[in-house]
């Protein structure tokens, strides 16, 4: 008896404090999400010492009056919710109830608030550990500042773990960045040691708050996203695979407007890049998925930075097919100069090959994140003009808007990746039986190596045997074009799988895949005919991605007219 | 260097030599023909570095000598020039000055040291094989030598000369034709390579009932008859014993209306994918049904009525394999002769009267399900 008892409130507080206290950056995204329930169009977030010292969020939203004031600091006290039947689909950033009095359980905590109705007058509780010690009237507009002091004096352990300066106050910019993200029609400013380090005013451009936040060159090297399948849509910009690079990636996913984290749903996103990056480079991704409130759980965790989808593999899919189509069209293509060539490959496949269109590209859209996307005005169908050769290794034509330079072999491994994935995935590619069989003498390594991938050897074409010793037998081999070299391509392939060329990518489908096209495909200094550039090109529009090859290199590589003309000083 | 030459004979002249002209070349001399006054009469020569042509056309010479002159401008002056009697007269090594009627041209040239020499073939115990035969040989052997250049042997058409009979075989490794021809071409037996394009230019510069003196010095064949005169260089190395992959065993026998089968195939080829032209043939009784599936474009069926004999057999082809083995069969039916789906079939004329034997292989694709 008596070794069980019920836990004091501020035991109870301090805990829960553990869970949605962090650090100083959870204070800080906390008190901006209360802001923005508040209805508040202007937040100022001030920080010193990283926010251990002091963190203040003051807002312009509608406040609370005096009895509100007193009771916010209580726990599960809340204005979001009435019952637990609210928390099914909830459209507010807080909803628990338990975070300002979490964040004042372990600090020193000053709420100013006041209502428009009270005409100027306002309140101020001041609370030390969760113990409210005054309240008084103050004279003030109306908004809700909430300063908290001393995080932690009252947990020596939590406080231990605060990491350096720096890297409290980067979370804390993480955190609003976050939510400057997704509200564009709220102003943000963060101001640390009395240094700005975030402005974002109030705009109705997602470009110019990206600008805002992450610089401008940043900006531009998004391509926007815009994919909605059934019920689920996914926004946002993903990185320009050329300039994705292997350090300082940026991943932000939202659902239905709130940030959460979901690494899994990132590998889908780069899952979208099939293959069009260096796998050592990680692309930067600004993603919002919206789907119906029904098909997601927010209240998973107390930080609400995890979600659980009722399908979860129909999100993945979206969201991979949503990048996928994103980095479609041409305006994906690496750019020198500035401006694009504004040219979508449905249009060059009607251009090229009328007829032969099929899949055409999404709409590119600009716009909000979130809010209404504006597809933009369809480009008029212009011819091509004439694709030449030059150097025996580019392909050069005319866009409506620029010059697209392709280099054939890129171009051409690409080509080759995604029809040797799609004989990979459904099991086998026609192979032309040989007349004269190739017998070729390999390393036992290698011979190694070619029994290892066996499997996938006879699923591209190559039918070999063994033929005792280190020697294979070739009887039948791929035909992917008239130039191929199946003895060269069946060497170079077995080389590099030994040597384990391509050994930064996981999947062994897309290792060898990959390792294939690049074997298989025409090489630089290879003189075409025209018919053959006219095919190529044809075969390169109808690819899933067409500006990107598989090392992470551009295949495609626009000069917009634009630069052009400013070079000639016509502009 | 100085003649006067009737325009015909000179545009007979260049209309020999100049299509040996390379069309793209590095090496500017290549693009010029080599125009020599001799005492027999004008030589005209044009070279790729692989294959020579000349010719000699009967002119009035004033002074001997030689120029190498553009070959496309020349060509194109004679051809605009009236029916006379055309004044070619040298000005230093590389100046020519063109005079007919009261036309005038001066062209630049590039002196003819420049030009490159072919290897002397000796024709002094030449092999003699009449024109119309090597003519036929060429004209349904060639066109299966490969184009690709990773096996050079297989660009080149092999040439059995025997005492009672002549060979030609061609093959890119996926598909092989062979003609052979009784002939009594003479003393030696010989292997030959040779590459499709000096045969090409024998096939065209020779009227068939010419006998064509042949002749071969260490690694350079010579064709002539007349004037004119095609040398080339041979593709070395043994070839690769094509008589061992020769199906002796097929028993799955199809007689089959070729124009059918060729419409039939070009149909349904419609929608067969662009790089592997798959097709799949199915033989049962006395139907024959083509069916192509390519996945993102669609599919086709056909079928048509064959006579067939043997177990019911599908088999895959690169269908424009067939359509092309097909175009060279002389006659309105053709036999077909399969073993298995990964086994070669063999295509071949149904009586064709003629002392000629023929023969078309074509490798199968492999099918999947």
């Amino acid at each position: 008896m008596g070794r069980i008892v019920v836990l004091p409130d501020s035991v109870v507080d301090q805990i829960a404090a553990g869970e949605v206290v962090e650090r100083p950056a959870s204070v800080v995204k906390e008190l901006v999400e209360n802001s923005l329930d508040a209805g508040a169009s202007e937040i100022v977030i001030e920080l010193e010492a990283g926010g251990s010292s002091l963190v203040r969020v003051s807002d312009d939203g509608c406040g609370m009056d005096r009895d509100d004031a007193v009771l916010a600091i209580n726990r599960h006290a809340t204005s979001k919710i009435r019952s637990s039947r609210d928390l099914v689909g909830v459209a507010t950033y807080g909803f628990r109830g338990e975070a300002l009095a979490a964040i004042a359980a372990v600090s020193t905590l000053e709420l100013e608030t006041a209502v428009e109705e009270d005409g100027g007058v306002g309140t101020r509780v001041r609370a030390v550990a969760g113990k409210i010690e005054s309240v008084d009237r103050i004279a003030r507009r109306r908004g809700t500042a909430v300063s908290v002091r001393r995080l932690f004096f009252n947990v020596p352990a939590r406080r231990k773990f605060l990491r350096s300066l720096r890297s409290e106050t980067r979370a804390a910019v993480e955190a609003v960045v976050l939510l400057a993200l997704a509200r564009l029609d709220v102003s943000f400013r963060l101001v640390s040691e009395g240094r700005v380090l975030l402005d974002a005013p109030r705009t109705s451009q997602i470009a110019e708050r990206l600008a805002a936040l992450f610089g401008r060159r940043f900006a531009e090297e998004l391509l926007p996203v815009d994919f909605a399948s059934g019920a689920i849509s996914v926004r946002g910009f993903v990185q320009r695979p050329a300039d994705a690079r292997p350090a300082g990636r940026r991943a932000y996913l939202f659902v239905n407007g709130r940030p959460f984290k979901d690494p899994l749903l990132v590998r889908a996103a780069e899952a979208g890049y099939r293959a069009a990056i260096n796998p050592g480079c990680r692309p930067s991704i600004l993603l919002a998925i919206s789907l119906p409130g029904e098909s997601v759980d927010v209240n998973v965790h107390p930080a609400k930075l995890e979600v659980r989808f009722r399908d979860r593999f129909l999100v993945e899919r979206a969201v991979e097919e949503a990048v996928a189509r994103a980095l479609r069209p041409m305006e994906a293509a690496a750019a020198f100069g500035s401006g694009s060539v504004g040219f979508r490959s449905g249009e060059f496949m009607a251009a090229v090959a009328p007829g032969l269109s099929g899949g055409e590209a999404s709409p590119v859209t600009e716009g909000s994140l979130f809010g209404e996307a504006e597809s933009r005005a369809p480009l008029a169908p212009g011819g091509v003009g004439n694709p030449i050769q030059v150097f025996a290794t580019y392909i050069v034509f005319e866009t409506p808007d620029g010059l697209a330079i392709v280099d054939q072999h890129s171009a051409h491994e690409r080509v080759l990746y995604e029809a040797a994935m799609a004989q990979l995935k459904s099991g086998g590619a026609a192979a032309q039986h040989l007349l004269l069989p190739l017998t070729i003498e390999l390393e036992p390594s290698e011979l190694a190596a070619f029994e290892e991938h066996r499997d996938l050897f006879r699923s591209v074409g190559f039918e070999a045997e063994a033929f005792g010793g280190n020697t294979v037998v070739l009887h039948a081999v791929p035909n992917p074009h008239p130039r191929f070299d199946a003895r060269r391509c069946f060497e170079e392939l077995v080389a590099d799988l030994t040597r384990g060329r391509f050994g930064a990518w996981k999947n062994r489908l897309e290792r060898f895949a990959a390792t294939y096209a690049c074997r298989a495909a025409i090489k630089a200094g290879q003189l075409l005919e025209p018919v053959e550039i006219r095919e190529l090109l044809s075969r390169l529009f109808a690819c899933e991605l067409p500006p990107h090859d598989v090392h992470g290199r551009p295949a495609i590589v626009q000069l917009p007219r634009a630069e052009l003309e400013r070079r000639f000083g016509r502009s | 260097m100085k003649f006067t030459i009737a325009r015909e004979q000179l545009q007979e002249g260049l209309t020999a030599v100049a299509p040996s002209v390379p069309a793209k070349t590095t090496l500017p001399v290549l693009g010029n023909l080599l125009v020599e006054a001799t005492k027999d009469g004008v030589r005209l020569s044009a070279t790729d570095l692989d294959v020579a042509v000349t010719t000699v056309v009967p002119a009035e010479i004033d002074s001997e000598g030689g120029v190498t002159l553009p070959a496309r401008k020349l060509v194109e002056i004679v051809r605009e020039l009236p029916n006379a009697g055309v004044r070619v007269s040298a000005i230093g090594d590389q100046r020519v000055q063109i005079e007919c009627g009261r036309s005038k041209f001066k062209l630049l040239g590039i002196p003819k040291e420049e030009f490159p020499r072919f290897p002397p073939v000796k024709f002094d115990r030449p092999w003699r094989v009449t024109s119309g035969d090597l003519q036929k040989l060429i004209e349904h052997v060639a066109f299966a030598a490969s184009t690709e250049e990773s096996r050079p042997i297989l660009n080149g058409v092999l040439w059995e000369l025997r005492p009672e009979r002549m060979r030609m075989v061609a093959t890119n490794g996926h598909r092989l034709a062979r003609m052979e021809l009784p002939a009594a071409g003479g003393k030696d037996s010989a292997d030959l390579i040779v590459p499709p394009k000096a045969l090409e230019q024998v096939r065209r510069l020779f009227d068939p009932s010419e006998e064509l003196e042949v002749a071969r010095t260490d690694n350079h064949l010579g064709f002539r008859s007349g004037q004119t005169r095609v040398f080339t260089r041979l593709i070395e190395g043994p070839y690769p014993n094509y008589e061992q992959v020769i199906p002796r065993e097929n028993d799955k026998i199809a007689t089959v209306d070729r124009q059918m089968l060729t419409a039939a195939l070009r149909r349904v080829g419609v929608v067969a994918s662009d790089q592997t032209h798959r097709v799949r043939l199915a033989f049962s009784g006395g139907t024959l049904r083509f069916s192509v599936n390519t996945p993102d474009l669609g599919e086709a069926h056909d079928e048509i009525a064959v006579s067939y004999q043997g177990d019911p057999l599908e088999i895959g082809f690169n269908a424009s394999y067939l359509l092309e083995i097909l175009k060279y069969m002389p006659t309105d039916e053709v036999r077909l002769t399969f073993k298995a789906p990964e086994r070669a079939a063999t295509v071949e004329p149904v009586g064709w009267d003629d002392p000629a034997s023929y023969l078309c292989l074509v490798m199968p694709l492999r099918l999947i399900d």
